[in-house]
């Protein structure tokens, strides 16, 4: 016999509560919202808590394994370059570069992409088809040949780096802003609240704009992860962040000189830029499949 | 049917017209004189810049200019390369079908171990298969293409010393190119080590491949997954199950079908990301292919080089899209339902 | 001996909330070639009851029952292969959502091919071609004129009807003894639903068949069956056959859906009051113990928080403390077949 509750009072959690309540009930998803607001911390920290400047060289220590080799020390925690270049405070002085960049384009590009995409979404007609049309043209050259393109035209730097990311990432916000509105609009519901005689106006911030937040929010997480590694791959490629920069995707090719002798500067940037981008990737599924019960 | 091809065929025309438009605005942008930019000839002469002057019209207006531009890239005329001084369509030529041989091998292993993977883990309902099968698709999903390009080379190739990590074939061999994918050619050669190259082509495609294969199958995994798990709660699973047929009957016959709909979609929007990790792949191997091409183009400022990769790899994925929308709709009758309802 | 005889069968589901009993301690019986009709409203575990018989059980659900027999078999000792051939050729269900029933990319005609018979004594190469013979041979039993079109179309380009009917076809051709529609005529119009009706006492009268037909119109049912169980909230309130139980109902709750029809006579006041039970059905998560339409009962009184036996008297069995019946039935005796 199961005990009895003589009152049941169910307590129904408002729906952000929910949300929250199936996000932390995934604990992946949850070490990634604390490695994200760890890198967080570093990208604007970084600096101050790192040991040595970021072109400080110690022409004492060249090629220093990690401290956990037992040919390295403890001063230079995971060890140094072939300049004697600490590379755990290249790392965190890195870390504004890689992470911080890639959450300014993304908030950059998001802020363009939502104004175009719900423009373009409350249109209807010959106008949002050419747009469409721009659009699938924009988004068919890959990130990389629009950056390739940007740094023909403007030369490398990490300057030119926030274009040629930004630029191709906008035209997938406004797609995915611009789909969710337009089938947002062709719903029921929608008809109704104009029936009820809401403007334009009304029906986009009141009617359709609660149910695009899920779309714009998975849409975020993932055009970050797009963008660290997209910056990285640009910093490898050396069209992005030039050579004693301390962005990790740089920071893998100059290790690439001595990846015979000391991988370690090649894995430890790398092993980086895979925890920044698996944080934000485990935020990003966790939220989606909390938010995902709303929809079914 | 006919109607629907034909505005995807106005969709493809379209899209193209805007890619030109967009190349000719950056072509006037290059930091470069404009004869330049255009056709790749470093001191012309002067009567080849009456020449150029004339096809690409450049005394009269802007759009009598994008004319003439469209109607000489058109025609097949994307200038030379400043570098090598060869037409770049000849050298899109020659790289072209390394890049395609590469993706094909790698699109095929990530289909052929993402869909039997992505379908035992929906059918697992077991907590620690599915969270291992989740860990290792978002890792594979999040992991810098350069970087595990490198370890695999690093690993495979230098310290266990198994495989070869740069180029498509050893240049012991020499292999006349009839169709420019190298593992047909090798097979095709007359020469007497036409077998033992075509094994030395295998194992010099198996790095690059499963380096570039990692993103398709994460994502492949991922979407089957999700979309079988969807498909097996459906009324008509329940249905086929009520009428006695197998298990293994119903998931090969009635519901991979359906989750293969998702599959191909999530594929074709995946075509710029995986275009993007192919440049990349090609450069870390020295893979001769279109990616290392342009690369080494910008690395050299070789404009006519920058436009010509730019072109042919924004059109091949135009083309491959509206393909593999037009193959969604021909396997997935339900949208075919929408269609008939928008006409 | 009954085709299907199931006693106390309990279904407990793992729910968020905790276990949930949506199915306490139901019996059924069903003989060869009756109707036998379960009303109840939605959410009383009809469909549940329906899938635990033909054996397809949610993936959170924990059945258990003293005795679960089909045909002198325990079903309950079967493994899932002996429960999944049973399937196909004794026992089949048709859904109520018949066009979400039809996979919807493979087309009709495909699918109810695939559930034909294999033809032993037939060679190999002309099986396929009898198989869509027999195909067509159902299609038309069920009623539909122009096989060639139904067959090659998708679910989806047919009308609920017509899909129900290739449904029917579908659970037919293998000639079961028993079949299962859990509401095979919702959201019909009342023309398709006389069809369907119609086609399934057809199939009951020429070949025999048992069904077990599960609807939430206690005036429909009582058209068609011969025998009729009343379900409330997961527990079984009244059993027997249908003449007596609509001339004289036992119990409370089938009496208040006997005066919930309306009445077409015209002798209705103008605005009286239409009889209804006090408040709704609960929520699975908040039942109340013992008979659970204790709170809504007329008849309740203090002994109702205990649950009732099923009583059987003659040929009616019915699980209250306060029946509409002269004499009381003892509790403690469960009915015996």
């Amino acid at each position: 016999m199961p005990q009895i509750k003589v009152y049941q009072g169910d307590e129904i959690p408002s729906p952000m509560r929910k949300i929250w309540l199936t996000f932390a009930d995934n604990p992946f998803a949850f070490a990634g919202l604390w490695a994200v607001a760890g890198f967080l911390l570093l990208a604007v920290f970084g600096p101050l808590i790192a040991p040595y400047s970021a072109e400080h060289q110690d022409p004492q220590a060249l090629l220093l394994a990690p401290s956990w080799d037992p040919a390295g020390t403890v001063e230079h925690f995971l060890g140094t370059d072939d300049l004697g270049r600490d590379i755990f405070s290249r790392l965190l002085h890195g870390a504004h570069l890689t992470f911080g960049v890639a959450l300014g384009i993304v908030l950059t590009s998001l802020v363009l992409g939502f104004i175009i995409g719900s423009i373009s979404g409350m249109m209807k007609g010959l106008k949002s088809s050419i747009l469409s049309h721009l659009l699938d043209a924009l988004l068919s050259i890959p990130s990389l040949l629009m950056a390739i393109l940007v740094v023909a035209v403007m030369g490398p730097g990490l300057n030119n780096v926030f274009w040629a990311v930004g630029i191709a990432l906008t035209p997938q916000f406004v797609r995915a802003i611009h789909q969710a509105i337009h089938e947002e609009l062709q719903k029921e519901y929608v008809k109704a609240a104009k029936l009820d005689g809401a403007n334009p106006i009304q029906i986009f911030w009141y009617v359709i704009m609660p149910n695009v937040w899920d779309t714009v929010i998975i849409q975020t997480t993932l055009g970050i992860s797009a963008a660290i590694l997209d910056i990285a791959a640009l910093g490898f490629l050396n069209l992005g962040a030039q050579a004693p920069s301390p962005e990790w995707g740089a920071m893998v090719s100059q290790g690439m000189d001595n990846i015979l002798t000391a991988p370690w500067t090649v894995t430890i940037p790398g092993v980086a830029i895979l925890c920044s981008v698996l944080a934000i990737n485990l935020v990003g599924d966790g939220l989606r499949s909390a938010l995902s019960p709303i929809n079914n | 049917m006919v109607r629907y091809l034909l505005r995807r065929l106005n969709l493809f025309l379209a899209t193209s017209l805007v890619l030109f438009i967009v190349l000719f605005i950056v072509t006037n942008q290059f930091p470069v004189e404009q004869r330049f930019a255009l056709t790749g000839i470093q001191s012309p002469n002067a009567q080849q810049i009456a020449q150029i002057e004339t096809d690409f019209n450049l005394n009269s207006g802007v759009f009598n200019q994008f004319i003439a531009y469209l109607q000489q890239r058109l025609s097949g005329n994307l200038g030379i390369s400043a570098t090598s001084q060869r037409p770049v369509a000849d050298e899109l030529a020659s790289v072209l079908p390394a890049t395609f041989e590469l993706a094909a091998v790698s699109g095929t292993l990530a289909l052929m171990f993402g869909l039997p993977l992505g379908i035992l883990a929906s059918l697992s309902r077991h907590k620690v298969t599915q969270h291992t099968i989740m860990a290792i698709t978002l890792t594979g999903y999040s992991i810098p293409v350069f970087w595990l390009g490198l370890t695999l080379s690093l690993w495979f190739g230098v310290e266990l010393g198994w495989l070869p990590i740069s180029g498509r074939l050893n240049l012991l061999y020499e292999i006349e190119p009839v169709t420019g994918f190298m593992l047909v050619d090798t097979l095709l050669s007359t020469s007497p080590y036409s077998t033992s190259a075509f094994f030395d082509a295998v194992l010099h495609i198996i790095l690059p491949a499963i380096t570039l294969a990692v993103l398709p199958f994460t994502v492949v995994v991922r979407i089957t997954r999700s979309a079988m798990m969807t498909i097996m709660d459906q009324t008509y699973i329940k249905a086929a199950e009520a009428r006695g047929l197998h298990t293994s009957r119903i998931v090969l016959r009635h519901a991979l079908p359906n989750a293969v709909i998702p599959v191909i979609k999530s594929l074709g929007l995946m075509l710029g990301s995986f275009a993007s990790y192919a440049m990349v792949v090609e450069v870390i191997f020295a893979w001769p292919g279109i990616g290392s091409w342009l690369v080494a183009g910008i690395y050299q400022r070789d404009y006519t080089v920058i436009q010509g990769g730019v072109l042919a790899v924004a059109l091949i994925i135009i083309f491959l899209s509206i393909m593999i929308e037009v193959l969604h709709t021909s396997i997935n009758p339900l949208s075919r339902k929408e269609l008939y309802a928008s006409n | 001996m009954p085709l299907l005889d199931i006693r106390n069968l309990t279904i407990e589901l793992d729910t968020p909330h905790g276990r949930v009993k949506a199915l306490e301690r139901v019996s059924l019986t069903i003989n060869a070639a009756e109707i036998h009709g379960l009303v109840g409203e939605s959410g009383s575990g009809r469909s549940l009851l329906a899938r635990a018989i033909l054996g397809i059980p949610g993936h959170n659900w924990s059945i258990t029952a003293d005795r679960m027999m089909w045909d002198g078999r325990n079903l309950l000792e079967m493994s899932s292969k002996q429960r999944r051939n049973l399937m196909g050729s004794e026992i089949s269900m048709i859904f109520q959502d018949p066009s979400s029933s039809l996979d919807p990319v493979i087309s009709v005609g495909a699918q109810l091919i695939e559930s034909m018979p294999a033809h032993k004594q037939t060679p190999f190469w002309r099986r396929t071609k009898k198989k869509k013979q027999t195909a067509e041979k159902w299609l038309h039993k069920v009623g539909i004129k122009n096989t060639e079109r139904v067959m090659s179309s998708y679910a989806w380009e047919l009308s609920e009807g017509e899909c129900q009917k290739v449904m029917i076809a579908m659970a037919v051709a293998n000639q079961p003894r028993l079949l299962i529609a859990d509401e095979p005529t919702n959201s019909m119009e009342i023309q398709t639903q006389a069809q369907i009706f119609r086609l399934l006492s057809k199939l009951n009268q020429l070949q025999g068949v048992s069904i077990l037909l599960i609807s939430h119109e206690l005036e429909t049912l009582s058209m068609w069956c011969d025998q009729l169980s009343v379900m409330y909230c997961g527990q079984i309130m009244e059993s027997g056959p249908t003449s007596e139980i609509v001339a004289q109902p036992y119990h409370p709750y089938t009496k208040a859906l006997l005066d919930n029809i309306p009445n077409y006579s015209g002798e209705m006041n103008h605005k009286s009051i239409m009889p209804t039970l006090r408040g709704s059905a609960p929520a699975l998560q908040h039942l109340p113990i013992g008979c659970r339409l204790g709170p809504r009962c007329p008849e309740a009184q203090k002994k109702c928080v205990n649950k009732p036996n099923l009583c059987h008297k003659k040929n009616r069995y019915f699980a209250c403390h306060f029946p509409y019946h002269e004499e009381q039935c003892n509790d403690e005796s469960t009915a015996s077949s």
